[in-house]
Formats: structure tokens, sequence, C-alpha cells
């Protein structure tokens, strides 16, 4: 667990100057933290939140939700608007439009912050959720339709899981290196899926492909990946 | 090909998670889930896995006052006097999908249904502009269907009654995926109640006898 989260060694391309440093020093301190000090008491900025960080990216939307927590809205933002635009951006879309979808995306948070049910679903999963459905909707003029969203079945996070940063960030971890240790067809293949929204005909035509081995490659992969996500449930 | 679960198998879950399905097939897709729990928790897996990919970015960078357009943003929501307007409740029906009821908004009787061939009607819900077609396809129990191939991929779920496909019997909640590999296609609906399903087409099928190419008109599938 004393692995440096992916964030923080990629300073080169992150947003410039302070904000960087400023998510640089507060994942240090947060890293550091954590250990000795599991549990403390209410946040009122920006930056004792992240000193704080037995607030989960979780609990940060409780606290939209009950309060209306404007430094917890703006401590997500300054987490999650910079990825979703860089996900937007890697699906095709120019920077001015990656950056207002990704807003709407948090503004949606905002407006949502009272059905998210932490207990259900983690807020990352949640947030491509909605990012993915406004891509769509934007690019092709359609209606993704949602698997049951609210009833999304409590299956890969534990209550008591939710809570502890440590735990989420060890999740998240744990997928990448699972991600990472896929053998590179078959890491093509879901990336293709992910970040280009390749249907199956398309990675086959694309990588030269009988369909039958692009989606046996997906079902391996997936399963790998399946394996490590019910793991740390 | 893969043993007969009825079940969509994993490499369609993950492409509907990834948003990599067309709006028809995510709509299909979305009314099956939802008769398995199990399905459910896979999809979400994927989309967790979607979750994980977001997370790992390299984070762009965001325009000066980003977070500051954003707290615009939801000021002027607030400012809104009630945006949230009274709606009707959902259409709903014990033999529906929940996507589909809201879509078809009425039961499956008060339809106007179209004659498709002996013991069948159809409606089309909805055609796309990539060509596929959203079907509602409906046959009296006993119905033997014409020998078809497939031209491009088909998803079928089944809402009442059932069919047979050689081996593989399909009740409701199964889906079954047919592509240009399965010729010779021969549903043949259970005694019983009427065969209900809910299709997504993304090319028209092919009737192989002479008979089912008198009925392709009508069929018009």
């Amino acid at each position: 667990m004393a692995k440096t989260p992916e964030n923080i060694a990629a300073p080169k391309d992150a947003p410039c100057g302070k904000m960087a440093v400023r998510r640089l020093t507060e994942e240090r301190a947060g890293a550091s933290l954590e250990a000795v000090k599991p549990q403390s008491g209410e946040v009122r900025n920006i930056f004792s939140a992240r000193k704080d960080t037995a607030a989960s990216h979780e609990m940060l939307v409780l606290r939209i939700a009950e309060h209306r927590d404007r430094s917890a809205f703006a401590e997500l933002f300054s987490h999650y608007a910079p990825r979703l635009k860089s996900y937007l951006m890697t699906l095709g879309l120019d920077d001015e439009k990656a950056e207002d979808i990704a807003q709407e995306v948090m503004v949606t948070l905002w407006r949502k912050a009272v059905q998210f049910d932490p207990e259900k679903a983690r807020l990352s999963t949640w947030l491509f959720r909605v990012a993915r459905n406004r891509f769509i909707d934007h690019t092709r003029k359609q209606k993704y339709t949602e698997v049951d969203a609210d009833d999304h079945v409590a299956h890969m996070v534990a209550p008591e899981q939710t809570d502890t940063p440590t735990l989420q960030r060890q999740y998240a971890e744990r997928v990448s290196a699972a991600m990472a240790e896929l053998k590179p067809a078959q890491k093509q293949v879901i990336e293709l899926s992910f970040y280009h929204e390749k249907s199956h005909s398309e990675i086959a035509a694309e990588l030269e492909l009988p369909l039958g081995t692009v989606k046996s490659r997906i079902r391996i992969a997936f399963e790998a990946l399946r394996k490590e996500l019910r793991d740390m449930a | 090909m893969t043993a007969h679960t009825g079940l969509l198998p994993d490499e369609w879950l993950v492409s509907y998670a990834a948003g990599a399905l067309t709006e028809a097939q995510a709509l299909v897709v979305a009314c099956h889930a939802e008769y398995h729990d199990e399905m459910k928790e896979r999809i979400a897996d994927a989309e967790a896995v979607g979750g994980v990919l977001l997370e790992g970015v390299v984070p762009a960078r965001l325009s000066v006052g980003a977070l500051d357009d954003a707290f615009k943003a939801i000021e002027a929501l607030e400012d809104e006097p009630s945006s949230v307007k009274p709606t009707a409740p959902a259409f709903t029906d014990p033999r529906m999908p929940a996507p589909l009821a809201a879509l078809l908004g009425k039961g499956f009787d008060e339809l106007k249904w179209g004659f498709m061939g002996p013991g069948m009607k159809k409606l089309m819900l909805k055609t796309y502009e990539n060509g596929e077609r959203l079907w509602l396809l409906r046959a009296k129990g006993g119905t033997e269907m014409p020998f078809h191939d497939h031209r491009g991929l088909e998803f079928t779920l089944v809402l009442t009654g059932g069919y047979k496909v050689g081996d593989a019997h399909y009740t409701p909640g199964m889906m079954e995926v047919a592509g240009p590999e399965d010729t010779h296609h021969q549903p043949i609906i259970d005694e019983g109640e009427d065969c209900i399903c809910l299709a997504v087409t993304d090319a028209p099928i092919k009737l192989h006898s002479f008979v089912g190419r008198m009925f392709q008109p009508f069929i018009g599938l």
C-alpha cells in the first residue's frame, strides 16, 4: 500500500503549476496522515478537507447532499473534472466540448448528490456512467438506456469499506494492476471498447481479427478484471 | 458456439458498459438485464472497470476559472423557480421490462399490431439512422416460423410465451443473439400463450423457402 498513486506520477502532463503541485502535496499529506490518524472531525475548507483523508470521495458527496458543501464539491471537482475531460477527449471530443461535458457531469453530481448511495456504487463508477451517457447523448443524439440505475445491487462495496480511502485506493490500484497484467492483446480490446466505444465488429475490422477472437479476448480480459473487483468486495 | 443459456455473453455486457452499443441494442440489453440480478451485477462490474479507467487517465488541463464556471452553473440551476415538474408516473406493466413500458406507454393488447404472416404480428417501434430497427413480434402458440438466415446481427428478447430453435428453448427474459453465421434459423413457438418478443435487427433477414419469400414483403424484417 506504499504504492504511489498514478496521478502523482504524472505531473508533467497534469494541469499546470498550482493545481498539480497542490494535488501532489495534498496526496502526500493524505497518504502519510491516514496511517496515523484514521478518523477526525469536521472539515471546513478545501485544504483541511484533504488533510483529513478520512473523508473519502463518497463521503464528500454526502456532504454536498446534506450541507450543499461547496468545499467538498471543489475538492471533487479538482480531482474528477480533469480526468473526465481527459477521458472525453480520448473519446474524440475537442478541448472545449470535453470541458463543457466534464463540467455538466460535475454539476449533475451536485444536483443528484442526494440520490447518490455510496453503498451501491463507487463515485468513479457513477461519474463514468453519467459521462458515458452525456457523451452519447451529445455526440450521437441518442439516449443510452440505463440498467436500473437507482437499483444497482450493493455487491461490490461493503458499506464499511466505502469510508476508508485506503481501501478505495487499493481497489483502484488492484484493478489497474490487473489491467496492467492483462496480455497486451486483451488490454487492447478493453481499451478500444472503453476509450473508443468500438463495437466488436469494428474492433475485428481494425485489428484484422476474426469476430470470435475479439469476443473471447474481451470475455477473458473482463473475467480477469472482475476477479479483482470481486476479491476486493 | 457457446452453450445455450439465453443470457447475453459478457463481451456484450462489456460493450454495453463501455457505451459501445447502439441505442437500440442498449435498450434491449437494459430490458434483458432487468430479468437477471446476476447480469446487473456483471454490468455494474464492467461499469466499475470504466470508473477505474477514468481514475487512471492522465488528467487534462482545465481552463482558468473552470470551477467558478461550475459554481455559476449550479447557482443558475438553483435560482430556477422550480425545475421539478410534476410528471405523471411512468407506465408499468408486469409483462414488460421498465424501459420498454416507458417507451410504449401502454399494454401489449392496446398496440396497433400489423399483419406479418399466418399466426404472426409485428409492430415496428423505431427505425434508426444506422439502419437498425426495433420491433415487437407476436406469434400465436404453436406457430412455426419460416426458415430464415440472418444477414446482420439480431437480438431477440422473449417477453411472454416461448420458442425453440433446434435444441435451444427461449422463455421470458432470455435473449437470442443471431448473426450471419446462424443459417436456417427456424423458431417454433411454444404451445399456449402468445409469444411476444422485442427484437433489434440491423439488416433485413433473408427467408429461405419460396413461401417464405412470398412472406418477405409482409414480414418486412
